[in-house]
């Protein structure tokens, strides 16, 4: 037997009854007691508020002044760096990044330059540094993912490649896999500017991403013939320009959703599947009205990735801005 | 001082006075720091009737005990009597579940729910259970029967119910103080812990708190109360009786019932005279005393035969071996104790606060209010042991499942 087995009475007691008088019935002394409860409950609060305002102080002051810290706070030297990433750096990297003495204290580094050293590589999106006591220093940043890459030469140095993610920075590209970086098409006709002393983001990288991430997901099968993405008419005309390894010349519109126009460029090189006059140029961006112009094999643009990375001469070139002349306009036809 | 010392006030809102005495409470024991007391007004038979007279005499009791005490009361237990407190009997039994007929705590929870559950009348609320001892297999158990072995459980309730206006009139009083009443105690049951002792109580004692305007009363068995009640009679209505009776003013009729009162005749001449007020003034008269005897001891009796009755076959002689225990302002009339021995057939006599109660303190007027100090904290202190045990961590685990 349980009690959850008898349904008893509900039988009320003198406890039911509400204690709350109004004030008008109450004595005059009854409302002073009342107003000095009133008043020490409002006491109590503003001194509990005070003494966290306080604590919140003084926690700042000592977090934003390792001076202020404990000596035997600051003897305690950095043994072991934690990186936490969504991404491909990895621990050497971070040393190498943050390059910490070995004879730095947890207390004496200073977080917001640490901070800045990593925020320093372009491939690095966000970063937050933090103190685990007594001797470890844990690094959490989020990275940039590729979407396209880009050949770029600065003041006579030798050409180097780079990587552009979706919101247009360009950024070296460490640590990712060269079978992967091979699968990304080169980017054209753009024009890049530095500022301060990293380069600007592209402008438009979100339309591009948009159209190969809608080219990669639906028809990889034309993705990887992609080689080159020109954004030279982006700008003026909405235009995206896409240049094939066998020599053909896509042309989406920015305007009308990119998967109905994969859709129209699969339909017709299914179509046209003769190799003695293989398409030389699509237009898209015009939308249900598609002309095409037919022509000879082309020579093959691309090579290897090796090639590639090789600085081939059929690939696009983009000399980076030097500081004296920060704004430089790239466009090279192929 | 202790962060768990609390000022307790013991209020009784009497027919004729308020009083307040102030307890401090260190969790382990109570001392008395402070007593404040002040004529009643609009207060008849234990029940406010004028709302502002009786919030003015109550609060001005309150102020000249904090006064004397010297501190401020943190809550209240607070009297209560009147003539619309009624008591009724309910009891329980259950068969005990286990396999080995061992008895668990949920089968004494599940059998106090039971008898304590009955549907009171609309209006009406409770204010005591009182639990009478547990019987296993018809065994008297008088602590827990936890672990005992058994086959049937049974315990029974004096369930003691009052009119929620009245209550709440009371109530309302001190919190027109801005102070909490954290307990209700049954006038009865406060006077009645304060005047027997625990041995008396085992063998079965009657104690009746006689006020000026209520008799409460209560019969302890087996060590617990086994019945109480409330009696609207009280010392005033010998006073008025007196007043009808030989044609004088309230306050004469108080004077000589001070004076020459007695629960028994004693003065056998009929012919004897007292005066008034014995100084010569005008208006002086004489009185015979016989009369006044006769007058009080013929009310007396009546009152203790009220009694009687009401008890009915609850009490008997032989189930009382303590006897009767009279305490409150009224029992200060002569040979009460003597009559009460007549009207119930056992000994009878006048209650005394424990020794260790301080001599300003020890008037009968002043047992129920130090009764409702002693008895508060012993009830508060059971409750918050059995909070405790109630929501333990194991109890809070096996609740979970038992939702689940």
């Amino acid at each position: 037997m349980s009690n959850d087995t008898h349904i008893l009475p509900e039988t009320r007691s003198w406890r039911d009854i509400p204690q709350q008088v109004r004030p008008r019935a109450m004595s005059g002394e009854g409302r002073r007691r009342m107003a000095m409860g009133a008043m020490r409950a409002a006491i109590g609060a503003a001194v509990i508020a005070g003494v966290s305002w306080g604590a919140w102080q003084v926690a700042a002051v000592l977090r934003d002044n390792p001076d202020a810290m404990p000596e035997a706070a600051k003897s305690d030297r950095v043994r072991s760096l934690v990186l936490a990433t969504d991404g491909v750096l990895d621990k050497e990297w971070l040393a190498r990044t943050l390059s910490i003495a070995p004879e730095s204290t947890l207390m004496g580094l200073d977080l917001n330059q640490l901070r800045l050293k990593v925020l320093a590589d372009s491939q690095v999106s966000a970063a937050a540094i933090v103190r685990n006591f007594p001797d470890t220093l844990t690094v959490r940043i989020s990275e940039r993912s590729p979407v396209a890459r880009l050949m770029a030469q600065s003041d006579g140095a030798a050409p180097r490649m780079l990587l552009v993610s979706r919101d247009g920075v360009a950024f070296a590209g460490t640590g990712f896999d060269a079978a992967m970086v091979a699968t990304l098409p080169w980017i054209d006709g753009i024009k890049i500017s530095r500022v301060g002393g990293s380069l600007a983001p592209i402008e438009g990288m979100r339309a591009v991403s948009d159209l190969l991430a809608s080219a990669k997901l639906e028809a990889e099968n034309l993705y990887r013939n992609w080689q080159v993405i020109s954004l030279a008419r982006l700008a003026p005309d909405g235009e995206i320009e896409v240049h094939t390894r066998d020599g053909m010349k896509i042309i989406f519109g920015t305007k009308e959703d990119y998967l109905r126009q994969i859709a129209r460029l699969d339909l017709l090189v299914d179509a046209s599947n003769d190799p003695t006059r293989p398409l030389r140029e699509v237009n898209l961006a015009l939308g249900a009205q598609v002309p095409v112009s037919y022509g000879k094999a082309a020579p093959e643009l691309g090579g290897p990735p090796a090639a590639a990375l090789g600085a081939s001469p059929s690939l696009p070139q983009i000399s980076l801005p030097s500081n004296s002349n920060p704004h430089i306009d790239i466009h090279r036809e192929l | 001082m202790s962060s768990k010392t609390s000022f307790i006030g013991a209020v009784e809102i009497g027919t004729s006075k308020v009083t307040v005495l102030i307890g401090e409470y260190t969790g382990r024991e109570i001392v008395i720091i402070g007593c404040g007391e002040c004529s009643s007004r609009g207060v008849i038979k234990g029940s406010v009737v004028d709302y502002r007279a009786a919030t003015e005499c109550t609060h001005s009791a309150l102020e000249i005990a904090e006064r004397d005490a010297n501190e401020r009361i943190d809550y209240v237990y607070l009297a209560q009597t009147g003539g619309h407190l009624e008591g009724f009997y309910n009891e329980a039994s259950l068969n005990v579940k286990a396999a080995d007929n061992m008895i668990e705590i949920s089968d004494i929870r599940t059998v106090c729910d039971l008898a304590k559950a009955k549907e009171l009348p609309l209006g009406r609320m409770v204010v005591h259970n009182i639990r009478r001892p547990f019987r296993v297999d018809g065994r008297l158990v008088p602590t827990s029967p936890e672990n005992l072995v058994g086959q049937k459980l049974e315990v029974g309730y004096w369930t003691v119910h009052g009119q929620e206006q009245r209550l709440a009139d009371n109530i309302h009083v001190i919190r027109g103080f801005n102070l909490e009443v954290r307990e209700l105690v049954l006038s009865s049951l406060a006077s009645g812990h304060m005047v027997t002792s625990m041995e008396e109580r085992q063998n079965g004692v009657l104690a009746i708190d006689i006020g000026a305007g209520t008799t409460d009363y209560v019969l302890y068995r087996n060590g617990a109360p086994h019945t109480t009640g409330v009696v609207a009679v009280g010392g005033g209505h010998f006073t008025n009786d007196i007043s009808i009776g030989l044609r004088l003013t309230e306050g004469q009729a108080e004077k000589l019932k001070l004076r020459y009162g007695r629960a028994t005749v004693q003065q056998r001449d009929k012919g004897e005279k007292v005066w008034l007020d014995g100084n010569f003034s005008i208006g002086d008269r004489q009185f015979s005393r016989h009369a006044i005897e006769s007058i009080t001891a013929a009310r007396a009796w009546e009152l203790l035969e009220v009694v009687k009755k009401r008890l009915g076959q609850s009490f008997s002689p032989e189930t009382c071996a303590g006897g009767v225990v009279l305490t409150g302002g009224g029992a200060k009339l002569p040979a009460l104790a003597e009559c009460a021995s007549h009207v119930f057939g056992t000994s009878a006599r006048l209650g005394e606060a424990p020794s260790w109660v301080n001599e300003n303190l020890r008037d009968p007027g002043f047992h129920s209010a130090l009764g409702i100090l002693y008895y508060g904290v012993s009830v508060q202190s059971d409750r918050s042991a059995a909070t405790r045990r109630k929501g333990g961590f194991l109890h809070n685990v096996a609740r979970l499942f038992a939702s689940t």
